[in-house]
């Protein structure tokens, strides 16, 4: 990870065509992603933009029928989900799963633990564990009480979010993708979660933030932002096209994308 | 009653060995009449309705009558956890002095069922018995010895007492009379515990009538051999605002089977029962429970967890009876089941029988398998599948035990019930 400079490539995508439950959702998307960098993924409802996201992390049931994706210079469609994950890869849930029974700290321990076994360094224990998470719970503003619970057992939409950015400062990656992960914050929460997002932003590493709306741009400033709809990129741009869009909404990229 | 040849002949095979019991000629011949009639009507099949789930066919070729004394392993209780308290053996369904303590709880009596075969035996049964009593009755029939114990009113004994009954091949069957005096508080820790490669057939009885205000904690833990047969008939009787809790981890047998009757007998009595069920390979795990309220302003709770894999089988028949004018019931009947592999299976019946107005009644059942979402996030966190699926079935029975009581117990089922997951070193670490 550490040989990883500005500019390297990361992510590749191109042509990738992905099919949900038989119906087309990506039709032949194209994305360069470099290391240093921080791309915005924006818009419409149902334009494709959270099976980007699982595709990417690897759900089992997204069917890809064409295209390639290139992580860290490797076949990243033929990567298990949790091969992905130690490689770097992470995904910020829409909507983290509550699974009752699972202890929160413990999870994020093991996971910490499979990526640092993958990069061949040595496992931390439960003691320099808490010290790591503890430190990054004060960053997220989070209360003690979660080392306690189940995985996002109880939760609220904010607190499943901000958990979502606990576990990323915790793990580091060098591709971090966050979906969504404005939706549901209030201002407050939205600026903790901003904060977390902006500590892991570095020259070997990447995060592409997956959102509908501008406002979270407002506190993480993105270097590129790509409008997706139907199912492909029709528009790349820097952060003013962010504002334009807030301006004027997403039809006129469409029109401009059926003239062509 | 139809004859049913496959099932009676290992009954008719047990009638040699009833000259070798103790007791009274009347008690005798009180035994001679009641295997005639259990020969006559056969061991309880799944055309019985209550053992609908349950085919004992497996008792066949097996051999019912208790064998001889032999010596056993000097590790034979190694094991169970350090006793929690004063401990009782039986081993065959026979009182094990060397075994056990001397000791019993403050407050505590006991005698033996043995002094019982010296008096009058009970009245003779006239014409087919009932197929869900038939069990009891062959295990009356059998029965040599068995712990009679009276906690005396008022009575709260600090640690827990523990009766451990060993199976070492051949028929067992325990048998076991609690009572607890008006306000007496008391856990009971139970053990059926196989020693290998016994091929037992176990038939236990226990009875437990609760005296008003009186509280019971009951954790039975079933760590039967792999090739044992083991039917569990426990009756509960819940005195005015006497509360009953249950917790059943059944892990081990070929065949094992639950059957857990509560009487709620007096008002503001409760019933708190959970349980989980372990049917891996090829074992089976049934559970089949009954709740009565009787009286008003009584509540009953029951949350069963069951996880098959390989071959297993499981089921979970629960009736709650609301009789009439038992207003103000709250009765609450939860059962979920895990499916491991595709040739697992649990069935369900949950049974309502509400003859009362005003009562509060829920229930649920489901059967399924492990949640692809919370997969699918385990996996993209870096577990590896084995760790993820083995860490959500651990989860999937945290329900139940982390209600098992003292500590040192819960972490030997949790080590027992982990044993049995793929990945078990991995995850122990999450429950540290």
């Amino acid at each position: 990870m550490s040989n990883i400079q500005k500019g390297n490539s990361i992510l590749e995508i191109s042509g990738l065509k992905v099919n949900v439950q038989g119906k087309a959702i990506l039709k032949g998307l194209d994305l360069t992603v470099r290391a240093g960098e921080v791309h915005a993924i924006m818009g419409p409802n149902g334009a494709g933009k959270s099976t980007l996201s699982q595709v990417l992390a690897g759900r089992p049931d997204y069917a890809v029928i064409a295209g390639h994706a290139t992580y860290l210079g490797e076949d990243l469609l033929a990567l298990a989900p949790e091969e992905r994950a130690r490689r770097g890869l992470f995904l910020g849930f829409q909507y983290p799963v509550e699974i009752p029974g699972v202890n929160n700290v413990y999870l994020l321990k093991a996971a910490l633990n499979a990526r640092r076994r993958h990069l061949g360094l040595q496992e931390v224990d439960a003691f320099e564990f808490l010290a790591i998470v503890k430190e990054k719970m004060v960053l997220m503003q989070m209360d003690e009480s979660f080392l306690k619970r189940g995985v996002n057992e109880g939760f609220s939409g904010g607190e499943k979010k901000r958990n979502e950015i606990l576990q990323m400062t915790v793990l580091e990656p060098t591709l971090a993708i966050l979906d969504e992960t404005d939706s549901g914050l209030d201002i407050d929460a939205l600026k903790v979660v901003a904060n977390g997002v902006n500590s892991l932003r570095a020259d070997n590493r990447a995060i592409v933030l997956v959102t509908h709306y501008q406002r979270l741009l407002d506190h993480i400033v993105p270097d590129h932002v790509h409008v997706l709809a139907g199912g492909r990129i029709l528009k790349s741009g820097d952060r003013g096209l962010a504002l334009e869009l807030e301006r004027r909404g997403y039809d006129w990229v469409l029109e401009e994308a059926n003239a062509e | 009653m139809s004859a049913r040849p496959e099932a009676t002949s290992a009954l008719a095979r047990l009638q040699p060995a009833l000259a070798r019991l103790p007791g009274t000629r009347a008690w005798q011949q009180w035994r001679a009449a009641t295997l005639a009639q259990l020969v006559a009507d056969g061991l309880p099949t799944p055309r019985d309705d209550s053992w609908k789930y349950t085919n004992l066919r497996l008792l066949e070729r097996r051999e019912l009558a208790t064998a001889a004394p032999r010596p056993l392993p000097s590790d034979v209780l190694q094991a169970l956890p350090a006793a929690q308290g004063p401990r009782l053996v039986y081993v065959d369904g026979r009182f094990h002095s060397a075994l056990s303590d001397s000791e019993l709880p403050a407050g505590m009596s006991r005698t033996s069922h043995a002094t019982l075969l010296d008096g009058p035996p009970p009245p003779e049964q006239s014409g087919p018995v009932d197929a869900d009593l038939r069990l009891r009755s062959l295990n009356l029939c059998m029965a040599v010895d068995g712990a009679r114990l009276l906690l005396a009113g008022g009575s709260a004994p600090a640690r827990p007492l523990e009766i451990v009954h060993l199976h070492t091949g051949g028929g067992a069957y325990p048998r076991t009379r609690l009572e607890l005096g008006a306000g007496a508080k008391l856990a009971l820790i139970e053990y059926q515990l196989g020693v290998d490669p016994a091929d037992a057939f176990v038939a236990a009885v226990t009875d437990i009538v609760l005296g008003p205000g009186a509280t019971l904690t009951h954790t039975t833990v079933q760590l039967a051999s792999d090739r044992a047969v083991l039917v569990d008939d426990t009756h509960v009787s819940v005195g005015r605002d006497a509360r009953y809790s249950h917790r059943l981890v059944a892990l081990g047998g070929q065949l094992a089977r639950f059957d857990l009757r509560v009487d709620l007998d007096g008002a503001g009595a409760e019933a708190d029962l959970r349980g989980l069920l372990f049917a891996d390979g090829t074992r089976e795990q049934h559970i089949r429970t009954l709740l009565d309220h009787r009286v008003p302003h009584c509540s009953s709770a029951q949350l069963y967890r069951g996880v098959a894999g390989g071959r297993g089988r499981g089921s979970y028949d629960g009736k709650v009876i609301v009789r009439a004018g038992a207003a103000k019931t709250s009765s609450r009947q939860s059962s979920r089941n895990l499916l491991l592999s595709k040739d697992a299976a649990i069935d369900t019946r949950p049974q309502l029988e509400i003859n009362a107005d005003d009562v509060k009644c829920a229930h649920g059942a489901t059967t399924g398998t492990l949640d692809e979402n919370m997969l699918f996030y385990l996996l993209t966190r870096g577990l590896d599948r084995q760790t993820a699926r083995a860490l959500l079935t651990y989860a999937f029975v945290g329900d139940v035990l982390k209600c098992i009581e003292p500590q040192a117990l819960r972490q030997m089922i949790e080590r027992r019930a982990l044993g049995r997951l793929p990945a078990a070193e991995t995850i122990r670490e999450f429950i540290a």
